[in-house]
């Protein structure tokens, strides 16, 4: 693996730094890299960033790439690293505030079914008030196969069809597929909640 | 009966409705009504706090209100997702009272955060402790061995939540399998994550990790896993054919929830339990073992 020489640049980084340590919550500063969470993090053999160094990406104000590393969108959120961590700084959340942050910032995510999972789950569960899987699958397979489309990534679509449909008849025949559609009678209090959660996204910009 | 608040959430209520029927089932077995609380919405699972901060804690808010006008003093929530993101909800409301007016402005019920919320082990705990369940056992699972799963959030929270169980080896759910008859074997993958929604969207990762888990259960001798959490059952149990194939396991083993060992063990009848809708076949293994 070839390395990068980091870029220190103070103001930005501190700036940079107080603002994931204060939107996650996580005391970022305490961390002296002692790589426990990267001895525990599953998915570290494949992100190569572990927990460990993506703090260290924030503290040395490498923005860009602590915004958009394989950890921050194959993270899968189990908190060992956290749970483990002597200083009680919990990784997964970081990752889970730059994921937000990417998304402020405009950035394409290096993993971008993660980020379209999440959005179609969050779009399913305040439509009706309760997460449809049908409808759920629906949104997140339509805007996955159009982007795969506009690349010309064929294979990726037939790949797709064929793992859901297998999954599909699977579950069909263990009566496992569910039709009905469930609301939330009261639904205007989750359209309240959304509408405030939009709200305050935009005075957080400001 | 006792009566006690309880959430099925959305999984509950669709892919994994058999193990909203069992938990019925058991729990009414044991004394304990679960009196679901109305109009409940999503929690918003993994995916809000990945997306939206403040969704987050006011998903899990509105329905921590519902469950405080019921006037119950505890709530059983099966899914661990759900209940780890109900728990940290409620964690926050208590220590940030600034969010929870925000949050309070817009919900018919308010939300003291006062009931406390259980998993599906802290309610069999104390059953299991008491010689209540004991008393309502009738076959011995004898010969099952079983490896217990807890997955992540039975025992990990992204903030400071204490949990009765040792966070890294956790033995509740060996306790309880033992009281059943039944072999838990120590093995190493007991906290380890499956992947949770990462199955759909990074499946060869999700598939890896699931190969950890599989691999070890089947190494240490193991008839079956056993768990608590739907997310993790449909996962190890859907996508087991495709985990072997890819990493080369030979053994398939079924994937019980917690609720249908204790059913088998208190004498319910595994059709009427609907462990014949498992993907992975679950009913030849209770046959072998001479329990159907």
């Amino acid at each position: 693996m070839p390395v990068k020489k980091l870029q220190c640049d103070m103001p930005k980084s501190v700036q940079f730094m107080n603002e994931v340590a204060e939107r996650s919550g996580q005391n970022i500063y305490a961390c002296y890299q002692c790589r426990r969470c990267a001895a525990g993090c599953p998915v570290g053999m494949q992100t190569m960033v572990t927990p460990d160094r993506l703090i260290r990406l924030i503290t040395m104000g490498e923005t860009e790439e602590a915004l958009n590393n394989l950890l921050v969108w194959k993270c899968v959120a189990c908190y060992t690293c956290g749970a483990r961590c002597p200083n009680n700084i919990q990784t997964a959340r970081i990752t889970e505030t730059l994921k937000q942050m990417a998304k402020e910032a405009g950035i394409t995510p290096l993993v971008e079914r993660t980020a379209d999972f999440n959005a179609a789950f969050m779009q399913s569960a305040g439509h009706l008030g309760r997460f449809n899987e049908l409808e759920g699958m629906g949104i997140y397979e339509t805007k996955t196969m159009l982007k795969d489309l506009k690349k010309g990534d064929i294979k990726s679509i037939i790949n797709e069809v064929k793992t859901q449909s297998d999954l599909g008849l699977a579950m069909i025949s263990k009566k496992r597929l569910h039709i009905g559609i469930e609301r939330v009678k009261n639904i205007s209090e989750i359209k309240a909640l959304y509408k405030k959660a939009d709200a305050s996204k935009k005075e957080d910009r400001k | 009966m006792k009566e006690v608040a309880y959430y099925p959430g959305c999984s509950l209520h669709s892919s994994s409705e058999l193990y909203d029927l069992q938990c019925r089932m058991v729990f009414s077995n044991l004394g304990i009504e679960l009196k679901e609380i109305d109009d409940w919405n999503c929690c918003g699972a993994t995916a809000a706090a990945k997306t939206d901060d403040f969704l987050a804690i006011a998903l899990p808010a509105r329905n921590l209100g519902i469950a405080d006008a019921t006037g119950l003093s505890e709530i059983v929530i099966p899914c661990s997702s759900c209940y780890s993101r109900t728990l940290v909800s409620q964690k926050r409301l208590l220590c940030d009272s600034e969010l929870k007016h925000k949050i309070n402005a817009e919900l018919s019920r308010k939300v003291e955060a006062k009931i406390k919320v259980s998993s599906i082990l802290d309610l069999l705990m104390p059953k299991l402790l008491s010689g209540e369940l004991a008393a309502k056992l009738n076959k011995k699972l004898a010969g099952l061995k079983v490896a217990c799963y807890y997955g992540c959030l039975l025992t990990r929270f992204p903030c400071d939540i204490s949990v009765d169980d040792n966070i890294e080896n956790p033995q509740s759910m060996e306790k309880i399998c033992e009281e059943l008859g039944a072999e838990p074997l120590d093995w190493g993958y007991k906290t380890d994550c499956c992947g949770a929604s990462a199955s759909v969207n990074d499946t060869d990762q999700s598939l890896l990790l699931m190969s950890y888990i599989l691999k070890d259960a089947v190494s240490r001798g193991a008839d079956c896993i056993v768990t608590t959490c739907p997310l993790c059952q449909m996962n190890l149990d859907a996508h087991q054919v495709r985990v072997m194939q890819k990493h080369g396991i030979k053994k398939s083993l079924p994937v019980y929830f917690i609720t249908e060992l204790i059913g088998m063990s208190m004498g319910f009848d595994p059709y009427e339990m609907q462990i014949d809708r498992h993907f992975v076949d679950a009913i030849s293994l209770l046959k072998e073992k001479g329990l159907v």
